[in-house]
């Protein structure tokens, strides 16, 4: 049984550590334009790169544990699992957005298209109206219960749906540069490149898991004040 | 196993005479796809493209929407008559209720596309040949896999003030991978490409359809049961 | 000589600012009403 101030607390603990997130993403922009070299061939316009991967990277975790804590919902029906997959789906949205728009901000000045329907942007659209039939499908339903259920049942055919999206647009046709961080030998980046990175990677994550927290935090706080409205 | 297969086959008669009874709801969408054929014609400029380039699209867009028509329309009678709630009271395995709504659902739409197909050969003058068992293949495999989803979320759409905005907004980015699988088949099937380019294709037809087949199979019991 | 393309640069890094900012703005704002009991 939660206490009722445990909602609000959540809340406070999750924007004090988006704050936190967010001020990391001053230092990373600062680090971005200012101590990584300018790629020769690509221009200034490359180093969306910085915001544009992490952004990638936390919409795909988001979305991993949407498709996670339905499959656990389903298995243990706690509702704290469904409170966790609708907060992330909402967070994975703001992410998807982000990388909707890098990347055709990027794509325009590198490959001279807005749009291209390679792997990853078709991915990154998918993962988006996804994510928002998630959150429609949410916002139709009134009973909690059936809502948690078929939300959850939404978050596994969609984590599964992923794989397939994948390998069905990657033989369909692809564009996208190859990956240059993760290679066995040794990145081919340059150190300032890497390190740059990585530390938006960390703070993007970090930002995830303040924005998850507050916003799980605010579903607690107004479930707590519903039940003592209707009480 | 045998039982459910029989529970299975007499939950999709049931829904089958229902629907045969009232007859409504496939006129309704034979008529939808049938349109759907005439909006293409108009919507392309003849000049540009020859039929046979658009062909497999336009096929599969028609057989898209129509299922998509199609399942709304089936969940919806079951709503109306609240028939699921006595097979569900029942000791009924859930798994063939659904294998049981799948079988009855497929029929529906198969019946559709049985009758446009013809009506898009007539419409978009296209010489099926030696192409036929390929192309009925495909259209099996892939319509299979729109089904398989679209019985999962018609089943929840119909819980949900705006059933039909809710269904495409979920189904479709689920129907993509069988469309892409089915236009690139039937493409190659047209042009008399040769059985080793289509074989890729109708794997993934055959993956998605495993894959998802189960796994609604699985999830059902959630959509149905308290 | 690398291309003048810095305008889309800025473009991004304005974008990204403005949807995660914005969206921390909107929980906030909303956690407030949550708290507060609106």
């Amino acid at each position: 049984m939660t206490l009722p101030t445990a909602g609000p607390r959540l809340v406070r603990r999750g924007l004090v550590i988006c704050a936190l997130a967010l001020l990391g993403l001053a230092g990373v922009y600062v680090l971005a334009i200012g101590y990584t070299p300018v790629e020769a061939r690509q221009g200034l316009a490359q180093k969306i790169f910085y915001l544009h991967v992490p952004a990638a990277w936390c919409a795909l975790l988001a979305f991993s544990l949407v498709g996670l804590s339905s499959a656990l919902y389903l298995w243990l029906h706690d509702a704290r699992l469904d409170r966790f997959a609708a907060a992330s789906a909402e967070v994975g949205v703001a992410f998807s957005a982000v990388m909707l728009t890098t990347g055709p901000i990027w794509a325009k000045p590198i490959w001279g298209t807005w749009w291209t329907w390679d792997a990853r942007l078709t991915l990154t659209l998918f993962l988006f109206f996804l994510f928002i039939g998630y959150l429609a499908l949410r916002a139709a339903l009134v009973d909690p219960a059936e809502r948690a259920r078929f939300s959850a049942v939404v978050g596994i055919l969609g984590m599964l749906l992923v794989p397939f999206i994948h390998l069905s647009v990657y033989l369909f046709r692809t564009l996208h540069p190859q990956p240059v961080v993760l290679k066995p030998s040794a990145p081919s980046l340059p150190p300032e490149m890497l390190q740059t990175l990585l530390a938006s990677v960390a703070v993007f994550t970090l930002l995830y898991i303040g924005l998850v927290t507050a916003r799980y935090g605010i579903a607690l706080a107004e479930e707590a004040r519903e039940a003592a409205d209707a009480a | 196993m045998l039982e459910a297969l029989r529970l299975a086959l007499a939950v999709a008669g049931k829904d089958i005479r229902a629907e045969l009874r009232s007859r409504t709801a496939l006129l309704s969408a034979t008529v939808f796809a049938a349109l759907v054929l005439v909006v293409f014609n108009f919507a392309r400029d003849p000049t540009a493209l020859a039929a046979v380039d658009l062909a497999p699209s336009v096929l599969w867009v028609t057989f898209a929407l129509a299922a998509m028509v199609a399942l709304n329309r089936a969940f919806t009678i079951e709503r109306e008559n609240a028939a699921l709630d006595g097979l569900l009271l029942a000791p009924v395995p859930r798994e063939a209720i659904f294998l049981g709504k799948l079988l009855a659902n497929l029929a529906f739409v198969g019946t559709v596309e049985a009758i446009t197909l013809p009506l898009f050969v007539l419409f978009f003058n296209v010489n099926l040949g030696a192409a036929l068992p390929g192309i009925l293949g495909v259209t099996a495999l892939a319509t299979i896999g729109f089904v398989a989803v679209g019985t999962i979320f018609s089943a929840m759409a119909v819980r949900t003030r705006f059933a039909e905005l809710m269904l495409p907004v979920l189904l479709l980015p689920f129907m993509v991978p069988p469309l892409i699988g089915a236009v690139q088949a039937t493409a190659r099937l047209l042009s008399d490409r040769p059985l080793s380019e289509v074989m890729g294709w109708l794997r993934l037809l055959a993956l998605y359809d495993v894959v998802f087949v189960t796994l609604c199979m699985l999830v059902f019991p959630a959509v149905v049961d308290e | 000589m690398p291309p003048d393309n810095g305008a889309y640069m800025v473009a991004g890094y304005v974008v990204t600012a403005v949807i995660l900012v914005g969206y921390a703005a909107a929980l906030w704002r909303r956690a407030g009403r949550a708290v507060r009991g609106e």
